[in-house]
């Protein structure tokens, strides 16, 4: 139904504090915390988000149409934009990714395309801009003016403790987006 | 104030040994000679060696111990940012009962660049945090040091040579004394300062150490000549068919900034110290005094009416300064740039001394100038608005550059007095005269 579009579904257990706008069919999973002022539109289809992501203020995740077609043209399907689990996205930055992993780490002001694919373990560096058409390997580090490359051997540690503080303290200070009960799990999509 | 907004817009003429322009604030102003100058007309002295991350001075001669790097501090190889220390909790086992494990803190070096840490290369986790990282040693440290002691022996050797020949044409009348080029060869290798400690009782004079140096053994000193080999390492096999593992190349710049390893790999990219910035000194070079800072803040431009241009002209005096405008005459030869005429107020500008009470003294009387309101917008404490005419010459595109002279009174506060049997003057005031051109932007049809 039309009403259902547009309500998001936000598990129990996340942390959606009611000054960030949410438009669209968005699912959220547990003990992901949205801070507020950050923004998840939406647009050209939905977007499900995993269980442990942090999205800091002013991040935008916007799930919109291509340049090329115009959002009234038939023939268009929906295409589901698909966040794993325990990634940040820093402040401000913006995401049009239709895929992103686990554990990833998308820095401040840095500008993702909508056909890239993040793997795993990759950080996108403060005020990059990616907008390649690739799947991005497994622990790439992104950094630098000229988005110059390189692999760590390890993953970025999950922001546990980060999280846990939030779900304590942002309650105390701000208004948070009702929860509901869903019967069927959301499943984050892996890879 | 020019270093903050529009850098290039007010550009000042200072005659040096070549003519330059630029903005304000990258000149100085010397006092002694009432001259402005530029980087290029001051003679730069090294003052002292100091580290950019954590600050640490150090006098000129222990920097050259440490090679000019700091001891504490590191540099990603990766992306020359500087390295922070960070720690991590591991169990590790009580020394004095192995089977209970304690978390003991490990410190590792990262990059919150690029996210490089140590133990991408395979360095181990230190329990101090700092003093424990070392920088791998050069496997070609003692053939190099055998090197350089060779040629500082050969050095020493021609110096003398030069000595004894110049000593044999040396006129009665003529003083003895270390010549120049004397002087540069032992500088060649680094052996001034070995050479005067060798005789501390000894006074230095050529001559002295003549003598003094052929009753010395001296070591000899062989070393191997570098041996041409003919027979050169092989290929691997797979040299041309194995798939490049791109993330693992080093740039040039990486590897480069390791001359003693310059690893192709990105696993043997140690962490180098960080190294030493210095703090130099100015020295006007007409009369070798060290420079002070500029006297005058540069202008700020709005463009408010057609033709009219408002100037804001700051006083960083604390006395009052007269300020003549004065247009470029025809024909005048630092008059090169300007593309538009301009009209400059025919009237003498006063600016009030700078005065740092003035703005919370409420009760303070307003300053009476009698400011003409056609050349004067406004006036506060020790600024002044007034306005100048700009008439564009040329028709096409470009930018609108006028230029003028602004001519001022100065009073040296901080020259030495000089003691008169008169009763005491005041400080004489000079008359300084500046070449200012101003870029106000491009032409708007």
């Amino acid at each position: 139904t039309n009403s259902a579009k547009n309500v998001a579904k936000i598990a129990a257990g996340a942390v959606v504090c009611v000054e960030s706008e949410i438009r669209g069919e968005v699912t959220i999973g547990a003990r992901t915390v949205v801070h507020p002022k950050a923004r998840i539109i939406a647009e050209a289809g939905p977007i499900v988000i995993g269980e442990g992501n942090l999205i800091e203020e002013q991040a935008l995740i916007i799930n919109s149409y291509p340049e090329n077609i115009a959002p009234d043209s038939e023939g268009v399907e929906p295409k589901t934009m698909t966040i794993g689990i325990n990634n940040v996205f820093e402040v401000g930055c913006m995401s049009q990714a239709l895929k992103i992993g686990d554990n990833n780490v998308i820095e401040s002001k840095a500008d993702l395309g909508r056909n890239m694919i993040l793997t795993s373990g990759c950080i996108i560096g403060a005020c990059c801009q990616v907008n390649t058409c690739e799947v991005i390997p497994e622990n790439t580090v992104i950094f630098g003016s000229g988005c110059q490359r390189r692999v760590q051997t390890e993953r970025p540690q999950p922001q546990t403790l980060q999280l846990d503080f939030l779900m304590k303290i942002l309650p105390n200070y701000h208004h948070m987006k009702k929860t509901v009960k869903t019967t069927s799990a959301v499943t984050p999509a892996k890879n | 104030m020019a270093s903050l907004l529009q850098p290039d817009r007010v550009l000042y003429l200072v005659h040096g040994e070549k003519k330059i322009r630029s903005s304000l604030s990258t000149l100085y102003f010397c006092r002694y000679c009432s001259e402005l100058r530029s980087l290029e007309c001051v003679s730069h002295e090294v003052d002292s060696h100091y580290c950019p991350s954590c600050l640490e001075n150090m006098p000129s001669a222990e920097a050259k111990l440490k090679k000019n790097r700091c001891a504490n501090c590191f540099d990603c190889p990766c992306c020359m940012h500087t390295l922070s220390t960070r720690a991590t909790n591991i169990p590790a086992p009580l020394p004095d009962d192995p089977s209970k494990t304690a978390m003991k803190k490990a410190y590792y070096l990262a990059c919150g660049f690029c996210r490089w840490t140590s133990r991408d290369v395979g360095m181990a986790d230190k329990s101090v945090a700092s003093g424990g990282w070392q920088e791998p040693d050069n496997p070609h440290t003692q053939r190099i040091n055998k090197l350089i002691e060779y040629y500082q022996q050969l050095a020493q050797r021609e110096k003398l040579e030069r000595d004894r020949k110049k000593l044999a044409r040396r006129r009665p009348y003529m003083p003895l004394a270390f010549s120049q080029h004397t002087i540069h060869v032992v500088e060649k290798y680094g052996l001034g300062t070995r050479l005067q400690r060798q005789r501390p009782g000894a006074p230095i004079t050529s001559l002295a150490g003549l003598s003094l140096k052929e009753g010395e053994d001296q070591k000899e000193i062989n070393i191997e000549p570098a041996q041409a080999l003919d027979e050169v390492e092989p290929l691997p096999e797979d040299y041309y068919t194995r798939p490049i593992n791109l993330p693992e190349v080093t740039s040039l710049r990486q590897r480069l900034l390791q001359p003693d390893f310059q690893p192709a790999g990105a696993s043997q990219l140690h962490p180098k110290h960080k190294h030493l910035l210095i703090k130099r000194s100015l020295r006007c070079r007409k009369c070798e005094h060290n420079l002070s800072k500029p006297e005058f803040n540069p202008t700020s431009i709005n463009i408010s009416s057609e033709c009219q241009v408002l100037l804001t002209l700051t006083n960083p005096v604390e006395s009052i300064t007269h300020v003549t405008l004065v247009g470029c005459e025809e024909g005048d030869p630092e008059d090169i740039n300007s593309t538009a005429k301009v009209m400059v107020p025919t009237k003498e500008l006063v600016l009030a001394g700078k005065d740092a009470a003035a703005d919370y003294d409420e009760l303070a009387e307003p300053q009476d100038f009698q400011d003409d309101p056609d050349v004067v917008a406004f006036r506060k404490s020790n600024k002044i608005g007034f306005f100048i005419k700009v008439v564009p010459q040329r028709e096409e595109d470009g930018d609108v550059t006028v230029s003028f002279k602004i001519r001022h009174d100065f009073r040296n506060l901080a020259a030495p007095i000089r003691p008169s049997e008169e009763d005491d003057a005041p400080t004489e005031a000079i008359w300084l005269t500046h070449h200012v051109e101003l870029s106000l932007g491009p032409l708007v049809a």
